[in-house]
């Protein structure tokens, strides 16, 4: 079957910015895709392409089979949007939002009960339905925000930074939500600064600076980091860093609350890193073997990134 | 179609959800009626006079007596000398002087030509020259009757037939200036509530990000722009109903005109405030702004609208400069419309070119708004 959404070696720059260079990815009927990369990485660029907002500026970016720079108003029509900034009107209650952009949609009178109250119920905002859309707390915004844009049955769903701001509790109830939109059927792009979050998603793609410096399953994009990996328990990690940052054998150091991650060059193995670093650090030091996480990929990944680029 | 409506509806929602707004529609014109119409006032009443009497004879007190039993001005003091008199000038205590000079009485007796100085405090230009009119119809009147009744004056004089203007002001008889200000209020109400409310109303949404999601909706921007230019025009109708109802019973002037003109007017004046309301909104980005882009504009189309000062009073410069502001022919047809029952066939010209820029505007507005959300 054809990839719902199929971008390939598109680029967009604003004056002198190039917010995106040569991204090619697609994604697949049903799955629950992830944009993963920080502030600037070029992700809300992508996703308002995606939502007929921008106009690529280089390559093809198709919905469903239609061309993002020609068919605007089919694509929206399939598709549901919820911009990075909460978007609701705050002076109307969570029912008239949620009528509002129905009506706008054109949804049958005779569906729209029927919808209301399938949202109603994954969202549990039915007892609020008269309360103003401005006095939701920030997880009940987030919700009604989505239910919102699934008030027309999109078959795409566009999701920027959707639970930025918004506390751990609402978070995880959040993309609870998400997984059972994805069980029915829904195909959902989403983007995130968070690797727990990323580790959710079927795929991802990893965005830094306007490029896409990897895509796979979040395993396979562990299992690719081939690099041993250990982490030190140090107390003065300030004070160290540096200097095991220049102990022999070691590639780079990352701080993760009160350890440090090591990756180091192949041919080293455990025990000759631990005695370049009690050289080093002039005492006995523990190592412990570890998993590399999303995380320390997608930090090796820009490393990686920025080398290239110099 | 439809979704236009359900566009009107929820901008009606918002505008209602806030009891404030409500009162703010009918407290705003009530205000600026109640100040405005009593306060830009042109007439000159109660101006502070001094008289240096150098003569001191039965003429040169007559002369001035026929100054005191005006309402117009209100003297302050009667000086002997000519130093006095400058320093109440100076110090601001009167706004007007005057000097009779000595041999006033002698001189008209034996038929020559007394000059009266007048003195007048031209920092407020307009109310100078005003007061200059009156001291020249006041020396005039004094004139006429002095030649016609004097006794020592022989009977050929006293039976000469001066040829005397009498005016009588139409449409304004009394010259008020709030029967010639407050018709101009109308067109300020429309344009104020046109062109924020829509330059607000839209950037609102792009201040709480709620365009963007209306823009991945399949509605067209036309749409989009009529959802919001409609309420407000609305209202702005509604406003000028309420203003004319204030009018009516505050200052008790009734529309001579046409209503049904009167309304096709202010909706083809819209046309240029809708589209200035729409163009403001494509350059800003927050309320703020387009409260500032809003006050700049209207500053100029008040200015030099005519409201406050005539066009004719203008440098020639800027009189070519009003032809480009649609409240000046606005100004002009409301006060017609509404002061003198003027048809349609005698405004035409400033019906054609406030429609002229109404089409340019509004379209042009249009235009750069699709091209800037696309």
């Amino acid at each position: 079957m054809k990839p719902l959404v199929s971008v390939e070696h598109f680029s967009k720059s604003y004056g002198e910015i190039r917010a995106v260079r040569d991204l090619s990815f697609s994604v697949r009927r049903g799955e629950l895709f992830g944009l993963i990369g920080p502030d600037g990485a070029g992700k809300t660029t992508t996703m308002r392409t995606l939502v007929t907002l921008l106009r690529p500026d280089e390559g093809t970016v198709t919905v469903d089979g239609m061309d993002v720079r020609k068919q605007l108003k089919a694509i929206r029509a399939i598709t549901g949007y919820m911009p990075q900034r909460f978007s609701l009107y705050p002076d109307l209650s969570v029912e008239q939002n949620l009528r509002f952009f129905a009506e706008l949609f054109s949804v049958p009178r005779n569906e729209l009960t029927d919808r209301m109250q399938r949202l109603y119920r994954f969202s549990r905002l039915e007892e609020f339905s008269t309360r103003l859309a401005g006095r939701l707390s920030g997880g009940m915004k987030q919700k009604l925000a989505l239910s919102c844009t699934l008030i027309h049955d999109p078959v795409l769903l566009v999701l920027d930074e959707p639970t930025t701001g918004v506390d751990p509790v609402s978070r995880s109830e959040f993309w609870e939500i998400l997984r059972e939109l994805r069980e029915q059927g829904v195909t959902i792009v989403v983007s995130t600064p968070y690797m727990d979050e990323a580790m959710k998603c079927d795929r991802i793609v990893i965005m830094h600076s306007g490029v896409a410096l990897a895509h796979g399953t979040p395993g396979e994009l562990i299992n690719s980091m081939r690099l041993p990996m250990y982490a030190l328990d140090e107390r003065d990690l300030v004070m160290n860093f540096s200097r095991i940052e220049a102990a022999s054998g070691v590639r780079s150091v990352q701080s993760f609350g009160d350890s440090l991650h090591i990756t180091t060059d192949e041919d080293i193995d455990e025990d000759r890193l631990s005695a370049a670093l009690e050289q080093t650090l002039d005492r006995p030091v523990r190592l412990r073997r570890i998993a590399p996480s999303l995380e320390d990929v997608f930090i090796a990944l820009i490393e990686q990134g920025t080398e290239h680029a110099e | 179609m439809q979704r236009i409506l359900y566009l009107v509806q929820k901008e009606f929602r918002q505008i209602f959800r806030d009891r404030s707004m409500i009162a703010a529609l009918f407290f705003v014109p009530f205000i600026q009626l109640v100040i405005l119409g009593n306060a830009i006032t042109t007439d000159v009443t109660n101006l502070d006079l001094i008289v240096t009497d150098l003569d001191r004879t039965p003429m040169s007190r007559t002369f001035i007596e026929r100054f005191t039993t005006t309402e117009y001005f209100n003297l302050v003091e009667v000086e002997e000398d000519y130093q006095a008199l400058r320093g109440h000038l100076d110090n601001g205590r009167a706004k007007l002087a005057i000097v009779i000079p000595k041999h006033f009485q002698r001189d008209i007796v034996t038929g020559r030509h007394p000059d009266v100085q007048a003195l007048v405090d031209g920092i407020d230009g307009n109310s100078a020259g005003v007061a200059l009119g009156y001291m020249a119809r006041i020396a005039e009147q004094h004139q006429a009757q002095i030649i016609r009744m004097d006794p020592m004056l022989g009977r050929p004089l006293r039976e000469a037939r001066i040829v005397h203007a009498e005016p009588r002001y139409w449409f304004n008889p009394e010259l008020e200036s709030e029967v010639y200000i407050i018709p101009g209020i109308v067109a300020l109400i429309l344009l104020i509530i046109t062109v924020f409310l829509t330059s607000m109303g839209i950037v609102r949404e792009k201040e709480i990000g709620t365009l963007e999601q209306l823009l991945v909706t399949p509605i067209r921007s036309m749409q989009l722009i009529l959802g919001k230019v409609i309420p407000f025009s609305i209202l702005g109708f509604v406003e000028i109903v309420v203003a004319m109802g204030f009018i009516y019973v505050i200052f008790g002037i009734g529309v001579e005109g046409s209503l049904w003109l009167l309304f096709g007017e202010s909706a083809i004046f819209i046309l240029t405030t809708l589209g200035v309301g729409i163009f403001i909104s494509t350059i800003s980005e927050t309320q703020q702004q387009a409260l500032f882009v809003g006050w700049f504009f209207m500053i100029f189309a008040i200015l030099l609208s005519g409201f406050f000062i005539p066009i004719a009073n203008m440098p020639d410069v800027i009189q070519y400069l009003t032809y480009f502001n649609p409240l000046r022919y606005f100004m002009v047809i409301l006060r017609e419309i509404y002061l003198k029952g003027t048809p349609l066939h005698y405004l035409l010209p400033e019906t054609l070119a406030m429609a002229g820029f109404g089409v340019a505007v509004f379209s042009a507005a249009v235009m750069r708004y699709r091209r800037i959300i696309k």
